[in-house]
């Protein structure tokens, strides 16, 4: 769909990734040993049916979920026994993620919730900053409804927010857990799109999909059954 | 824009929650300003009341006193060797202790016996601009103080009844108006005689008049005054000028007792005998300690309920936060997913929260010291108590009473907060 510019040497590496959940006294393993590589720039996606544990994986590669063991080794550092400062730090500035349900907090405007990630401390958000938020809400065609709070915004645009949130951050990978699902087709269509451009700017993309005509758009195709890749 | 606008863009959103925070807390506060600030203007009133209840140490010349009674019939005090105290030395030494500001009035008493008309009758002999402050009931029913003007009397009269007011629209010319003739009627006291003021039991008993002469030995004195009933000692007897009543007595510069008025809330009366017993050796010294202990108890008793009350209403404002916070954290637990998943720490999340009741603490306290300043203003007035002038604003207590409501707040927000900085990004944003 684009010109790839990947890397041969992975950026993100999950080695071996087990993480099994215990609900209402059942053991169930979600992940039996996962490992994937992912180089810089990579657009990779994930399918497989349901239950088979994407989520459960994507949480782990990006660090918002601990698994029971194996590795996930980012900048030749393994993240499962970084610090949580280390994470903290990895989680603002270098890992993205959006989700299904486009998670906006109700009460801040597309562009507060643009500039969420520079809203850490006492320190206020600079005017450069906000420039690039305005910058990153015209990149998904948003800059006219940059004051909407999300409930004013239909879905799509909630999305759309999500995805200029993780543009602005300048991350190098980003996250997406079935980011089209809760779209009609056409808003899912424009949703790829952006993701495709942006990918072709250098940013590794992981997306989860029950599309399979959007997962043939990735450069790679994994396949998940049981809690393993296949 | 920084991590503060989130914690008030949410208390902003939840405007229903945060006013009725608000409000509780607000309430608190105007109680517990408006609880102090009255208790502070009716301490300070009751201190002034109690005064005028009366003298609370005794001060008198050790005596060999024996009480005799037989069967069950009081024979009275029979008292040897009468003896005085100097009055100009005993009076400089108790103004001379350490804790001469808790002392009011010292107001010293010569009592000499005399008979008028063949009834036994006691000449009290008073400083009267002491026993005046000691007194504040005391109301001349007819007549003057003795040593008052009749401009004074006139005065005072106003002071004390101001509805029967001169009429405003013109000055009256003075002297001419028959209403002020009457209460201040000055009796002439002929030269070489002294005033009298006489109790109203004693000067029905004697039948005196204003202007009645009552001799003692070779002095005359001369009734210009008659109290009014008081319901008190003070009715049966005849009160006199003490330097008046030395002279005629042939006790010059001496007194028989002095009474001394020391109440004020929390008053060290105990520290303020010993000092009057040191600075007066051989000297009897009495407190009238039940009624001393009673009033500092009821004053201690109404500071205490206002503490208490005060605490409820802040402790339950406290819970009121703590649980509303605390199904907050609930409801926010998809937000909290996101913040950590954008690299906000633990630390971050935690002091939203607390930032959050601090902010409704502080305002809180600002409203309601505000609040409280006014209310105490309409409280005192229904009440109908004086001394709301003397109520001062005092910027520096609003801020204080903002900071202390918005720690607390915080405090009551502490355990929601670590709850909430304890929630893992995966427990709030995996759906299954
Ligand atoms: N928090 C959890 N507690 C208990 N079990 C869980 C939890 N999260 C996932 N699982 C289980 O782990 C397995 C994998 O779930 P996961 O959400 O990763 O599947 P998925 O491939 O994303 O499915 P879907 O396509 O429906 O989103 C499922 O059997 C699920 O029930
Ligand atoms: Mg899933």
């Amino acid at each position: 769909m684009h010109e790839p510019q990947i890397i041969d040497a992975p950026l993100l590496e999950a080695i071996g990734i087990t993480k099994s959940f215990t609900q209402d006294g059942m053991a169930s393993q979600a992940l039996k040993g996962v490992s994937l590589s992912v180089a810089q720039g990579e657009f990779v996606s994930i399918v497989g049916r349901s239950g088979s544990g994407k989520s459960t994986f994507v949480s782990v590669l990006s660090t918002l979920l601990m698994p029971d063991a194996g590795q996930v080794n980012y900048n030749g550092k393994d993240l499962v026994r970084a610090t949580e400062a280390e994470i903290n730090a990895i989680r603002h500035g270098d890992f993205a993620v959006i989700f299904q349900f486009h998670y906006l907090l109700p009460y801040l405007t597309a562009l507060e919730n643009t500039l969420l990630p520079f809203m850490r401390s006492l320190k206020p958000v600079t005017r450069a900053q906000k420039t690039r938020a305005m910058e990153c809400l015209a990149r998904v065609g948003l800059a006219d409804k940059a004051h909407r709070l999300p409930g004013q915004l239909s879905g799509g645009e909630q999305q759309r927010v999500a995805i200029a949130r993780a543009l602005v951050k300048e991350a190098r990978v980003l996250f997406a857990d079935e980011p089209t699902g809760s779209l009609d087709s056409a808003t899912g269509a424009t949703v790829m799109e952006l993701l495709g451009q942006i990918n072709t700017e250098g940013l590794a993309v992981v997306m989860v999909t029950h599309n399979e005509e959007y997962a043939r758009l990735a450069h790679r195709l994994v396949r998940m059954e049981d809690g393993l890749v296949v | 824009m920084n991590i503060l606008t989130i914690a008030l863009r949410n208390a902003r959103k939840k405007w229903v929650r945060t006013l009725l925070l608000l409000l509780v807390f607000s309430l608190g506060v105007v109680s517990i300003v408006a609880l102090s600030f009255v208790s502070r203007v009716v301490g300070d009133g009751l201190e002034k009341k109690l005064v005028s209840y009366g003298a609370n140490i005794l001060v008198s010349p050790k005596s060999e006193k024996l009480t005799v009674s037989y069967g069950g019939f009081a024979l009275g005090d029979m008292l040897f060797d009468v003896s005085y105290l100097d009055e100009a030395d005993t009076v400089k030494r108790i103004e001379g202790i350490e804790l001469r500001k808790n002392v009011s009035v010292i107001a010293p008493k010569l009592v000499v016996m005399d008979h008028v008309q063949g009834a036994a009758v006691a000449i009290v002999g008073v400083r009267f601009e002491q026993e005046k402050l000691l007194k504040g009931f005391w109301m001349v029913e007819q007549g003057t103080f003795p040593g008052e003007t009749p401009e004074q009397a006139a005065a005072r009269q106003a002071m004390a009844a101001p509805m029967h007011d001169a009429p405003a629209h013109a000055p009256a010319p003075k002297d001419a108006d028959p209403k002020d003739a009457k209460p201040t009627a000055a009796v002439h006291v002929p030269a070489g005689a002294d005033a009298l003021l006489a109790g109203s039991a004693a000067a029905e008993k004697l039948g005196l008049k204003l202007g009645s002469v009552v001799p003692l030995d070779r002095h005359k004195f001369v009734v210009t005054g008659i109290l009014a009933p008081t319901g008190s000692e003070d009715d049966n007897v005849l009160l006199a000028d003490m330097d008046a009543l030395q002279r005629a007595s042939g006790h010059p510069g001496k007194v028989n007792f002095v009474e001394v008025a020391a109440l004020c809330s929390g008053c060290p009366i105990d520290d303020i005998v010993n000092q009057i017993s040191a600075a007066l050796p051989g000297v009897e010294i009495k407190t009238l300690r039940g009624i001393v202990e009673q009033r500092m108890v009821s004053v201690h008793f109404v500071k205490k309920l206002i503490l208490s009350v005060s605490l409820v209403i802040l402790l339950t404002g406290c819970s009121m936060v703590g649980i509303s916070m605390l199904s907050a954290v609930n409801e926010r637990k998809k937000e909290i997913g996101i913040l950590r998943s954008l690299g906000f720490s633990r630390r971050a999340v935690f002091s939203i929260f607390c930032a959050e009741a601090a902010a409704v603490g502080l305002l809180a306290g600002f409203v309601g010291y505000l609040a409280g300043y006014f209310v105490s203003f309409r409280i005192l007035a229904v009440l109908e108590i004086e001394g709301a002038g003397s109520l001062p604003f005092e910027p520096l207590h609003l801020a204080a009473t903002a900071l202390v409501l918005a720690i607390l707040t915080s405090l009551a927000s502490l355990f929601p907060a670590w709850k909430a900085a304890g929630i893992e990004p995966s427990e709030a944003l995996v759906t299954l």
